[in-house]
């Protein structure tokens, strides 16, 4: 049996536990570069404004003064998340950690609603996140059950959809956009063809639904009735590709600022590599003007195939010499980055005959970059083409503090 | 020799009789469990817990799992602030007495947050 826990409104939670000025009050935070709102306290949601709310555009409209708008401080949000997947950890024998607010785990025979709503309020006491929990027997249902445990306020949190007159009831009264794995375009033809709700979808002959949504689709079908096909994954499969790609805080104008933009991006993509014991065989360079201003549209871009490496310095060389070649002035960029598209393992890289550089040698310094970053806090050491507080870093105007990952930043007991 | 540093064993003359002895320096986030999810470090501003031995600028180390104890020290939200307060049960009703204010009975916009576990000072 599956349970999916899933942290309500996770981001605004994390920011709420470490702040008691924003319980109770409208709260969103945004994305990268503070552009659309990607998190919103239920007070925020009743207010009416919208997942992906370009905050920029819509944050004079009367109704919503008195909205407070943070940054995402993901060292926060991934501290936290971390936090619950240990609390979870310490009650079910398996915690598949599925994205930073979802965890599916892994639920005995004597492990049902009573169990998980304890576990629920060890949860909360803990990490202060609130969280909802979905039960059944495959993992679509046990998301779906998650999805209902959310709206159904008498649940107290948590819904079990192996229990058979609880899924009928849930199943009649969801629409069948709300199945995981059912998009627009599905939406739109089982509409088409009269299926609007759960219940209906679910009892669709399984070769009509292959016919309708391909494979994917059947799957989904016989998860909802009840044949587990996706099991619990403990691993993350092997990363494929690597790409850091950021929006400009303001427009770069210069080669300079550019360079070290790409510099900066290739760093942190080698780091990613390392991470995972891989090296990178290609690399992809862009660049871009704002496609949405006035000015033509310039978009510069360029792959190419490189010696396996998840050197830092050794890609920087490799992004910049591209970059240069690429690069055209006079224009007000918005965006760069860069993309390692095919990864292998370090260790079954493909040597050259007459190598380009000390291998091992690069090696070790990369390790101890790593160590040292890792110590005091990534960042600490990089590349002398990368400045501190480059005037291209994102915006983050009402970014809180890293209460739990840096002295610094502690949250404050008065006394 | 490579870029290790050296940590009393590898030596370049006489061999180090310490060399199959050498220890770490003790780590004190194992110390103080900083890696278990209820363990949390905050940090103290104001004197006003003194007499408890907690000064301005101690970083704590509090234990959001704990169950609150009459007499011992706590972390609270209280009326939109974060406190330091001494925690006391009357009568089978908690009250909360934050620093330099009267006690009062815990009510809807008080929560207590964590106890107090270890208290860590960096400057003596």
């Amino acid at each position: 049996m599956f349970g999916l826990v899933d942290g309500n409104n996770f981001y605004v939670s994390c920011e709420r536990a470490f702040d008691p000025t924003l319980i109770g009050k409208p709260v969103i935070v945004l994305s990268n570069n503070d552009g659309c709102a990607i998190a919103r306290s239920a007070e925020a949601k009743a207010l009416g404004i919208k997942m992906g709310e370009v905050w920029h555009l819509s944050r004079r409209r009367p109704e919503f003064r008195g909205v407070i708008a943070k940054s995402s401080n993901y060292a926060l949000y991934g501290d936290m998340s971390r936090r619950v997947f240990e609390v979870l950890s310490m009650n079910f024998a398996r915690v598949e950690p599925y994205s930073i607010d979802e965890m599916f785990v892994d639920l005995t025979a004597f492990a049902r609603a009573d169990y998980c709503r304890r576990v629920r309020a060890q949860v909360r006491q803990i990490t202060k996140i609130p969280t909802c929990i979905g039960i059944g027997p495959t993992k679509t249902l046990a998301k779906l059950a998650n999805k209902y445990a959310k709206s159904a306020a008498d649940l107290d949190g948590v819904a079990d959809f192996s229990v058979d007159a609880l899924r009928r009831k849930a199943f009649d009264e969801m629409p069948v956009d709300e199945i995981w794995g059912v998009g627009r375009a599905a939406q739109a033809k089982l509409n088409g063809l009269g299926v609007f709700t759960v219940a209906q979808f679910a009892a669709l002959p399984s070769a009509s639904v292959r016919k309708l949504m391909t494979v994917t689709g059947q799957r989904t079908h016989a998860e909802l009735n009840g044949v587990s096909c996706l099991p619990l994954s403990l691993a993350p499969s092997q990363r494929k590709t690597v790409s850091v790609t950021r929006a400009f805080g303001r427009p770069v104008e210069t080669w300079v600022d550019m360079r070290e933009a790409l510099a900066a991006h290739a760093s942190r993509a080698a780091e990613k590599v390392r991470q995972h014991g891989l090296e990178a065989c290609a690399v992809q360079v862009f660049f871009h003007t704002n496609p949405h201003d006035d000015a033509p549209f310039f978009n510069a871009q360029r792959s190419f195939e490189i010696e396996p490496t998840a050197d830092s310095l050794a890609l920087i060389r490799h992004v910049t010499t591209a970059a240069r070649s690429m690069w055209r002035p006079g224009l007000k960029y918005a965006k760069a980055g860069v993309i390692l598209p095919d990864l292998v393992l370090a260790s079954s890289a493909p040597r050259d005959l007459v190598p380009s550089g000390d291998h091992e040698k690069s090696e070790k310094l990369m390790t101890a970059l790593d160590s040292l970053n890792a110590r005091f806090g990534r960042g600490t050491v990089k590349p002398g083409a990368i400045r501190q507080a480059p005037p291209w870093a994102a915006r983050a105007n009402n970014l809180s503090p890293r209460y739990t990952t840096r002295l610094e930043d502690l949250m404050v007991v008065h006394a | 020799m490579g870029a290790r540093a050296y940590q009393g064993d590898e030596t370049t003359g006489f061999q180090s009789p310490a060399q199959d002895h050498v220890e770490a320096v003790p780590d004190l986030a194992d110390l103080l469990e900083l890696r278990r999810p209820q363990r949390y470090a905050v940090r103290v501003k104001g004197d006003g817990l003194k007499a408890r031995g907690i000064h301005s600028g101690d970083i704590l180390v509090v234990n959001t799992a704990a169950e609150p104890r009459t007499g011992k020290v706590c972390v609270a939200f209280h009326l939109g602030d974060v406190v330091l307060a001494v925690l006391t049960e009357k009568d089978g009703a908690w009250w909360i007495e934050p620093a330099n204010q009267p006690a009062q009975p815990i009510a809807d916009e008080t929560e207590v947050w964590a106890m107090i576990a270890a208290l860590v000072r960096t400057e003596v």
